[in-house]
């Protein structure tokens, strides 16, 4: 046994699954089985590739749904931290929080966009406003949980030390909630790529979503397929980026 | 007991104290009265589900009293007193704090200045000894070392009492042992008022400087004994016929108490 070729076998397996997939579909593509406005040839879609990171289409797609993402998402977390600690330690604001959020909660960020497009018309702030709807109730779902979670011992212990109400919230309520807290977020990371990518879809001039909605108006079904890959890719990217951000706001968990 | 003596630290007067559980009112203490002297370390006994906790935790502030009440110098207690330091069986260490930052948390809570702070939680963690694991998280320490930088933090916040309860029991019985004879070390260096609670008679004997037993629930004290064995409490006190003698007055007041417990529960 081993222990290199034990570790690095499964990935060659999943690489060469990945290449025999590829090529299974090449080969139907050009046998002429489907139809390329059906299902275009995996060639096809990386000439389109080429073709639009050339011109510099693709890149500037895949950034304006990014950054569209990261700051919907960013205000809400920031927005969603805070509240949702003092919610979750706090019976009171609970209680009168508790019916808007129960409100809130059920409703998809689709059922947004209408509404988001009457206030604030095509706009980037209508974008980081879907993001921001569609995940701030479930992310503060996710912080009171948390926040509930933290062992009553370790709050009595600072209180004993002298942390007034808010050293409490400050020192010991949010660093450990944390671990929680960012696992949560890591889901509602991908949340907020649906919500933006839906937005995209009704109404947009720039981001994948509206890339891939243009690629449907000209039949492109390539352009429509890149769309796609593109997003799966830009949210792998995104995940490895946030899992070495985690640890190092997180160093005793190593 | 209703008078205040003038060294005494706490007062403990006629305290009863009732929890409501699904089995309907629960009385946890009856008409609780003890006196902890300036500078004492007093340990109290008793069987477990007598009350000890609620005590401890009570005297903390953590609690309330149902009826009587708890002065620390003279004054009520009436809310969480830093003046307590108060030290848990399950350490209670923050997991997201180094040593030395768990250390220095009173001491910040204080808004005490970082380099301050700094040297004041290197004298606690050179008294307990662990020099070396100062940026170390808890959950890299065995129990012993976690249970003495939970000392070290109480002590850094430099509380006029300190609360134990039980804090030795999760450990084993070497380590148990060396912190036992730190703890009596700190005592004697820091002049402390200890309140020690356990249900180890040899740990009562070893450490106090009285004793109080207490009554199977709901708990008050059933004795009180002033512990005058001489220091250090080496093997051979251990084997002096003194020590016998105390220990055989405790445990039968305290086997008179389980047994007590027991025909409660059974009858």
């Amino acid at each position: 046994m081993d222990k290199e070729n034990h570790s690095s076998k499964p990935i060659i397996i999943s690489i060469i699954s990945l290449t025999l997939f590829l090529v299974i579909w090449e080969i139907v593509c050009r046998a002429g089985l489907i139809d390329p406005v059906f299902m275009p040839a995996p060639s096809k879609i990386f000439a389109r590739a080429v073709k639009l990171i050339g011109n510099g289409e693709l890149m500037a797609h895949t950034l304006a749904s990014t950054r569209r993402v990261m700051v919907g998402f960013m205000i809400s977390s920031m927005v969603a931290i805070p509240f949702g600690i003092f919610l979750g330690s706090s019976r009171l604001f609970m209680s009168i929080c508790d019916p808007f959020i129960s409100l809130l909660r059920p409703l998809p960020s689709m059922s947004w966009i209408p509404l988001s497009l009457l206030w604030l018309g095509i706009t980037e702030t209508q974008k980081y406003s879907i993001v921001f709807m569609g995940s701030f109730a479930p992310s503060l779902l996710y912080i009171i949980e948390a926040t509930k979670s933290i062992d009553p011992l370790l709050i009595r212990a600072a209180r004993n030390l002298g942390a007034s109400k808010l050293d409490v919230m400050r020192e010991v309520i949010l660093p450990g909630a944390l671990p929680q807290i960012i696992s949560g977020l890591k889901v509602m990371l991908g949340i907020a790529w649906t919500c933006i990518i839906s937005a995209e879809l009704v109404a947009a001039r720039e981001g994948l979503g509206f890339m891939i909605m243009n690629g449907k108006e000209y039949f492109q079904t390539d352009t429509v397929m890149l769309g796609m890959v593109m997003i799966s890719i830009t949210v792998m990217v995104i995940d490895v980026v946030f899992k070495k951000f985690e640890r190092r706001l997180l160093p005793w968990t190593r | 007991m209703d008078t205040l003596n003038g060294q005494s630290k706490i007062c403990v007067n006629n305290v009863t104290k009732c929890f409501s559980s699904k089995q309907g009112e629960v009385t946890a203490l009856k008409d609780l009265s003890l006196d902890i002297m300036d500078g004492e370390f007093l340990v109290v006994v008793g069987a477990s589900g007598c009350g000890k906790t609620t005590l401890i935790n009570m005297i903390a502030g953590f609690d309330s009293p149902s009826s009587g009440e708890i002065l620390l110098d003279g004054k009520p207690v009436t809310g969480i007193t830093p003046e307590c330091g108060m030290i848990f069986q399950q350490y209670a260490l923050f997991p997201w704090k180094t040593v030395q930052e768990n250390v220095e948390f009173g001491l910040k809570m204080k808004r005490i200045p970082k380099s301050e702070r700094k040297t004041i939680a290197a004298k606690f963690i050179d008294l307990v000894a662990l020099n070396g694991f100062e940026k170390s998280y808890p959950h890299h320490l065995s129990g012993g070392m976690k249970q003495r930088v939970s000392i070290a933090r109480a002590l850094a916040n430099d509380p006029e009492v300190m609360l134990l309860d039980e804090p030795f029991a999760a450990l084993d019985a070497m380590t148990r042992q060396v912190l036992q004879e730190q703890l009596v070390r700190i005592y004697e260096k820091h002049k402390k008022t200890i309140i020690f609670i356990t249900h180890s008679i040899d740990e009562a004997l070893l450490l106090s400087s009285r004793i109080a037993v207490m009554t199977a629930r709901p708990g008050s004290i059933a004795q009180e004994i002033v512990n005058d064995l001489p220091h250090p409490r080496n093997a051979d006190v251990q084997l002096s016929d003194n020590y016998m003698a105390l220990k055989r007055k405790i445990w039968d007041s305290v086997q008179a108490e389980v047994l007590k417990s027991m025909e409660v529960e059974t009858g």
